[in-house]
């Protein structure tokens, strides 16, 4: 038999049934779904046939208030996560960044690790955190005094630069990883708030565990990890989001969560964090 | 031990060895998300364990199965020794390599990624290299098929290709056509970004291309079933296979119809405009079409059968048949679970109704119905039918192993049906905890109760497989009596071109495809691209952790 030499003859009624078949369903599904479909689509307007194909095929000029008057767009930072911003903080330069960190130390202590539950321990912070809070500062998006005044000192490329130093200082924070040995009692089942608020959450007030951002064991653009963080500034700043004083989450995430704990729970999350969370048993101590 | 016989065995036995433990996750993970206690409960241990689960089930025993049955056949149906031995077993080496890198990174917790390739969720580069060799280890036994069966058209021309050649030929080019959607999101999307090479993944074209793979892999996982229907059981039941011909249209029309239609993954998708989705929706529609033609010819086989065997009246045939032959009482399991399986896979693809069952516990229910139910206790018939063959042992015994698929069925019905129920009261998939005290939730957790049952009861049977296999290997070595493929009816003498070959059927994929996935695709590399997505979770690489 010649190889399937009869492939593309349309007098042969195999490759005839086939493509006449797939052709047929193919017009029909197209008229169906761009032109009857897209035209008269339930809660839109009806459209005509070259809107509707349109529609159909994705390019939705046609949704969307147009010519309405807009109003002025408030945003809790300037930052967004584009590739330039995250090239900038990539590119930072440690050794210069340690540098302008000297200026630091006074309050966040020695290489980052501060003594006091005032100030935040910075090394071992994910560069871009420190990155957006500097901006943020820089912007009065954050307000804290003294950290408004250094913001706008420092230029964007310091601001990188010392994000870059202080994320790479050992000792702080436990670094953030996808990692987490398994370990009994990270779940709803487990008693001690604390651990479960952390590990499990509480889906009840819609407040997802600490941990899918701030680890361990999870890891969000943009969010701190609080291993061995000072525990009175965890509480404090948890308070801050509860309160609306501090509004620099961009997606009002910390607010919402922050308003519907307990203060009993906002300490014991504070202190479960700052005593390192797996100290007694994890990845926190590496 | 015949070389292709071997084949066959190592390939079925790593399949058979790793799905064990992934039968033991999914019963730990059943136990994790109800009311019951479970050891170890740590919320990260679940998505782990999914990832798991997915990854062995999904890709590891399917492909390996998959291989390991198409060796035999070849064998077997072809009446020679499968030709290109060695490169059959460079490509299982390059498999099971890819399989065991896989398997370590997630078990090291740097694959967290649910066994699917959407981004943003990224896993270490070691578990997208480990897919890529399984995938591309498999692209061998894919070219091997096909070689083989041109090889004897050559050698015989104008003859009919044997049914079950021309079926796991037509699975090898459907893989390949499949495999090709997550090939080129591991190469161009996902390894770069693993990698640290580019800044952002389009994640909107990553999971596109995904979809291409994610519809057509499920039929090449159910075709190996779809072959035993068509050649071994009316061969079991000892009768004739009904028509040839069904069974050549059936294998063509899944080439033609199971790819062009992924989309219907993506419903919820915004990145991909409604025509698309109707599109595809459509032809999805069509994939029901071989499965229905399938159902009417193997009854019709059995029927003939029944009737030979002597059964009268209407339904008299049915007790008629050989209950007690292991392939008999599979199908007749397979088919109840295929059928509600696929009543319930109508409402997914429906373009209107996937809104009420999207991302819930229904959809979990639906492909473990089909999948874990319908399609793997073929598996395990097929397995009982050739084991004797490829190990020259002994079965011990049938007996014990209408015990397995009984259970299996039992246990597989008793998961699913409180998942479909929980599904439509919105309780969702891929969640490790839930809490139970929520009045919105309290309902469900008797349901989900009674599917821990069953998942045990899945885990017995999954136990007994393994006993079975493993004591007929060990057994008293006996003759076992070839591996015979159903007769026709009438037996095909000359068939034509179109339906001894897939040129033409291609041709046909080929042209909807660029149809159903040129602009959704395209639209990413010239129109508009999606929203740049950054990294929503971190796996070290070995690079980055100290």
């Amino acid at each position: 038999m010649a190889r399937e030499q009869g492939t593309l003859n349309p007098y042969n009624p195999w490759p005839r049934i086939g493509w006449g078949v797939a052709a047929t369903i193919v017009v029909v599904a197209v008229v169906l779904g761009f032109g009857f479909l897209a035209r008269y689509q339930q809660g839109g307007p009806t459209l005509d046939i070259w809107s509707a194909i349109c529609r159909g095929i994705g390019i939705t000029a046609d949704t969307g208030p147009a010519g309405e008057p807009k109003p002025a767009l408030v945003t809790p930072t300037r930052i967004a996560w584009t590739s330039a911003t995250l090239g900038q903080i990539a590119a930072g330069d440690a050794k210069h960044g340690a540098f302008v960190a000297l200026n630091c130390t006074a309050c966040h202590g020695e290489h980052g690790i501060s003594q006091s539950g005032l100030y935040p321990t910075l090394a071992g912070m994910d560069a871009a955190v420190i990155y957006k809070q500097l901006d943020d500062f820089r912007s009065g998006k954050r307000s804290w005094g003294a950290m408004n005044a250094i913001g706008q000192a420092l230029s964007l490329q310091d601001s990188a630069d010392v994000a870059a130093n202080f994320a790479t200082q050992p000792g702080g924070l436990a670094a953030l990883t996808g990692d987490r040995v398994p370990e009994p009692g990270r779940s709803l089942r487990e008693p001690d708030p604390a651990k479960r608020l952390v590990f499990a959450g509480d889906p009840q007030r819609g407040i997802p565990p600490c941990s899918a951002c701030h680890g361990p064991g999870g890891y969000k653009l943009g969010a701190p990890a609080l291993q061995r963080q000072q525990a009175s500034y965890i509480e404090e700043q948890l308070v801050a989001f509860a309160q609306g004083l501090r509004q620099n989450d961009i997606f009002e995430q910390m607010r919402i969560i922050a308003k519907q704990l307990t203060p009993d729970e906002i300490h014991a999350v504070a202190v479960f964090y700052g005593a390192g969370v797996g100290a007694s048993g994890g990845l926190a101590s590496q | 031990m015949q070389n292709s016989s071997r084949l066959a065995l190592y390939h079925f036995w790593v399949a058979f060895g790793l799905f064990l433990p992934a039968v033991v996750l999914g019963a730990w993970q059943m136990l994790m998300r109800s009311p019951l206690p479970a050891p170890l409960d740590d919320t990260n241990a679940y998505y782990a364990s999914v990832t798991r689960h997915g990854t062995v089930m999904a890709y590891v025993v399917t492909t390996f199965f998959a291989m390991g049955f198409g060796y035999a056949v070849t064998a077997t149906s072809l009446g020679r020794p499968v030709r290109g031995v060695v490169a059959a077993w460079i490509g299982f080496v390059i498999c099971l390599v890819g399989a065991v890198m896989a398997a370590v990174t997630v078990l090291l917790g740097r694959a967290t990624v649910l066994y699917t390739f959407y981004p943003p969720l990224l896993a270490s580069p070691w578990y997208y290299f480990g897919a890529l060799l399984l995938i591309g280890g498999s692209m061998i036994w894919v070219v091997l098929m096909i070689t083989n069966m041109s090889a004897w058209k050559r050698d015989n021309p104008g003859q009919p290709v044997p049914l079950a050649m021309f079926a796991i030929t037509a699975t090898a080019i459907l893989w390949a056509w499949a495999a090709s959607g997550v090939e080129i999101e591991l190469l161009f999307v996902l390894i770069p970004k693993a990698l640290g090479m580019t800044a952002q993944i389009d994640a909107a074209l990553g999971r596109t291309l995904f979809t291409v793979t994610l519809h057509a892999i499920v039929y090449f996982w159910l075709m190996p079933a779809y072959i035993a229907f068509y050649t071994l059981v009316p061969q079991a039941a000892g009768g004739r296979l009904y028509s040839d011909t069904a069974g050549r249209l059936t294998f063509i029309m899944f080439i033609v119809f199971s790819v062009p239609v992924g989309v219907h993954h993506l419903f919820q998708d915004p990145e991909i405009g409604g025509g698309f989705k109707f599109l595809q929706s459509f032809l999805t529609f069509f994939v029901a079409l071989p499965t229905l033609l399938t159902v009417y010819s193997l009854c019709a086989s059995l029927e003939i059968a029944g009737r030979v065997r002597g059964g009268r009246g209407l339904l008299g045939w049915i007790g008629a048949l050989p209950w007690q032959e292991p392939m008999i009482l599979a199908v007749a399991l397979s088919l109840v679970m295929l059928g509600l399986g696929g009543f319930g896979g109508l409402i997914n693809m429906s373009y209107a109704m996937d809104n009420m069952v999207h991302n819930t516990a229904w959809v979990t229910a639906h492909f473990h119905l089909i999948w874990g139910g319908a399609v793997m206790i073929m598996y395990f018939a097929i397995a009982y039918e050739m084991w004797p063959r490829i190990t020259g042992k002994t079965l011990r015994s049938k007996a014990l192993a209408r015990w397995q698929l009984w259970l299996w069925f039992a246990g597989i019905m008793i998961v699913t049906i409180p998942w479909h129920i929980t599904g439509v009261m919105g309780m969702p998939r891929r969640v490790a905890a839930f809490d139970y005290s929520d009045p919105f939730i309290a309902p469900m957790g008797p349901l989900v109760i009674i599917s821990v049952i069953g998942g045990l009861i899945v885990l017995m049977s999954a136990i007994l497989l393994i006993t079975i296999l493993v004591r007929s290997q060990l057994g008293e070595r006996m003759l076992a009596a070839p591996l015979q493929y159903a007769l026709a009816v009438n037996p095909p003498r000359t068939v034509p071109a179109s339906l001894n070959g897939f040129a033409l059927w291609n041709c046909i994929l080929l042209v909807l495809m660029v149809l159903a996935y040129g602009y959704p695709i395209g639209q990413f590399l010239f129109l508009k691209s999606s929203a740049p997505a950054y990294d929503v979770t971190r796996q070290a690489t070995s690079a980055e952790s100290k």
